[in-house]
């Protein structure tokens, strides 16, 4: 039986980790402090609903982003203390997740349309989020991220992230309306509120990601995986939100079945990958591109230049999205998939097109990497199990084989080891960059553990 | 780091900077568009006074009833002007907004010496509605210069609730 540990994450006295942990502390406190800050305001001024579910919903976002933190953390620890960090963070999820439905059942969509509306919305919405999550994390042909990261991604952007910009936009939502005037003018000032506020909350969790879990954020690609990842979570409770109010406004006139719909099918279906998911990944692909530029500057640079084509995509969208002209006709129809082809396909093309080049970019080197591997002689990977990981396809027709000859077992002993072999290529890429503050040992460890799972599917 | 390495890194960083500069450029005419419509040095310092904001009779066409924030969806409402209070060289008008910045009822633009026959200026349901939705209600009297509103000269608030 192999005992699978995770390398050590990180050297202890690498002079990298304690600026970058200082960072990320910094971040989550004003995350925290922005919160409860939220919180306070909203309940003192507006003195709504919405305003008493944020502040009863402060404990719940509590549990769930330390619950996360646990989480994601528990995997860099040896196997007897990743299991009670499990439970920990499992506990602390489960109870995070109750109460924040406690409160929005309670104190916001009951309100609104009742539980039942809310539940059959979330629902709705639950495969499609699922879909485009699956998606999302196949992007990456080369190195897969894991599914725990993956999830908290998107449930970053379903709880923090949403919470984060209700007091923001409250609070300038408000203002604008008492002092600007009605129509274009106040029309771009929101749009400019939703931009920038969303795209900053969004972003802070990829950000966060970024400064906690180097190790598995490797370069634009996983980016662009981890942004998409919380723009989708966020689309989604936007999605619930939206659907439950306008069922109930429309509702008395027998339209809120419709009215829900509508919402759902331009949120969750044409709106899937062409809203929050692409917008949020330009960030993550401008901080997956600085992670490994050698300059701070460029670093700085290459960030806040994602940062600045999020918000410009979900400005020009909110702002522009009403000059598109729809006609009340069938071929209204047509003209609504047309404007959001043609108003956010160029965004999306634009984060595809740093996708695909990223993918080779990665790609070429994790082949360099891996010849190099086989040419130590060392056993970890041979000559000619290159030119099957290097192909995504070849791998899989690998698996498929494993599964002929011993069933599903079979398929995930070789997937394990594809896993871990590429693992090993991509912790030899960023050494040879120098980007990488693991000691040398953990790359041993992960040739060692390459090794056993052979041993062991040949056994 | 090998060269080749690096060109494609920097193909990279290069194409975001491209993308980022498109970006700068959308915001900045979000930012002219902004500033055409909210433009600068407009206040006046003219006031109209808004009487009220009451229950409105569509038979008779009168408003009944204290003035009120907050009414039913069952129940018709009407903002009242004073347009004398405001003086007769501007352009004006009075819109109502519904919660998504729809426009649902209006008078105007004139000299306010011509709207003194529309002191009373009701809500309408949108089309095919036979009520008006729920939501927050935004009531304005603006100030117009070549055709486009420029400036609020007075701003009332009303919630119709869900039942």
């Amino acid at each position: 039986m192999i005992t699978s540990t995770t390398p050590p994450a990180a050297d202890p006295e690498s002079r990298l980790r304690p600026p970058r942990y200082r960072i990320a502390v910094a971040v989550a406190a004003l995350v925290v402090l922005a919160l409860i800050a939220s919180s306070i305001l909203n309940y003192v001024f507006l003195d709504t609903i919405p305003g008493r579910a944020s502040l009863y919903g402060l404990l719940a976002v509590a549990l769930i982003t330390l619950g996360t933190y646990i989480l994601v953390r528990a995997f860099n620890r040896d196997r007897a203390t990743r299991r009670n960090q499990l439970i920990r963070a499992g506990v602390l999820i489960g109870l995070g997740v109750l109460l924040w439905l406690l409160v929005i059942d309670v104190f916001l969509y009951t309100q609104s349309a009742g539980p039942g509306v809310a539940a059959v919305c979330a629902l709705a919405c639950l495969p499609t989020t699922a879909f485009g999550l699956l998606v999302v994390r196949r992007m990456d042909r080369n190195h897969k991220e894991p599914w725990r990261l993956v999830l908290v991604a998107a449930a970053w952007g379903a709880i923090v992230a949403t919470s984060l910009v209700v007091w923001g936009e409250t609070i300038w939502e408000s203002s604008a309306q008492h002092a600007l005037v009605p129509g274009p003018g106040l029309d771009t000032s929101l749009a400019f509120m939703a931009g920038i506020l969303e795209e900053l909350a969004k972003g802070l969790a990829v950000l966060l990601l970024f400064l906690v879990m180097r190790n598995d954020f490797d370069d634009v690609v996983d980016g662009i995986v981890y942004g998409a990842a919380v723009g989708l979570g966020f689309n989604f409770m936007e999605s619930v939100s939206y659907m439950t109010n306008l069922y109930s406004i429309f509702s008395p006139e027998g339209q809120g079945g419709i009215a829900a719909g509508i919402q759902w099918y331009g949120r969750q279906v044409l709106g899937l990958f062409f809203g929050h998911a692409t917008y949020t990944a330009y960030i993550g692909a401008g901080i997956g591109i600085a992670r490994q530029l050698p300059a701070m500057r460029q670093k700085v640079f290459a960030i806040v230049a994602g940062f600045i084509v999020a918000i410009a995509g979900h400005f020009s969208w909110d702002a522009w999205v009403n000059l598109f002209p729809i006609q009340n006709t069938i071929f209204g129809l047509v003209e609504i998939h047309l404007r959001t082809l043609i108003m956010t396909g160029p965004f999306t093309a634009g984060v595809i097109a740093l996708l695909l080049f990223g993918i080779r970019y990665e790609g070429q080197n994790l082949v360099d990497q891996l010849r190099k591997e086989a040419a130590t002689g060392q056993g970890a990977i041979l000559a000619d199990e290159v030119p099957v990981l290097a192909s995504p396809w070849r791998r899989l027709r690998q698996r498929l084989q494993a599964f002929n000859r011993a069933g599903l077992p079979g398929y995930f002993r070789v997937s394990r080891l594809q896993t871990a072999q590429l693992d090993l290529a991509m912790e030899r890429w960023h050494r040879e960059r120098q980007e990488i503050d693991t000691p040398l040992e953990a790359e041993q460890q992960l040739r060692e553990r390459v090794i056993q799972l052979r041993h062991w599917i040949a056994a | 780091m090998s060269g080749s390495t690096y060109d494609q890194l920097r193909t990279l960083y290069r194409t975001l900077l491209v993308y980022a500069t498109v970006g700068v450029l959308i915001l900045s005419i979000g930012i002219v568009q902004f500033a055409y419509f909210e433009r600068p040095g407009q206040a006046s310092g003219v006031t109209a006074r808004i009487v009220g904001v009451y229950e409105y009779d569509p038979t008779s066409h009168k408003t009944v009833g204290p003035d009120r924030s907050e009414f039913p969806r069952s129940e018709e409402f009407a903002a009242v002007v004073d347009w004398s209070s405001l003086p007769s060289n501007l352009i004006v008008d009075a819109r109502w907004y519904d919660t998504f910045g729809s426009m649902r009822g209006a008078v105007g633009p004139a000299h306010p010496s011509a709207l003194t026959d529309h002191g009373v200026v009701p809500v309408e349901a949108p089309e095919g509605f036979h009520l008006v939705l729920p939501g927050r209600y935004t009531f304005v009297v603006e100030r117009l210069q070549d055709g486009v509103p420029v400036e609020v000269l007075g701003r009332r608030f009303v919630v119709v609730d869900r039942s």
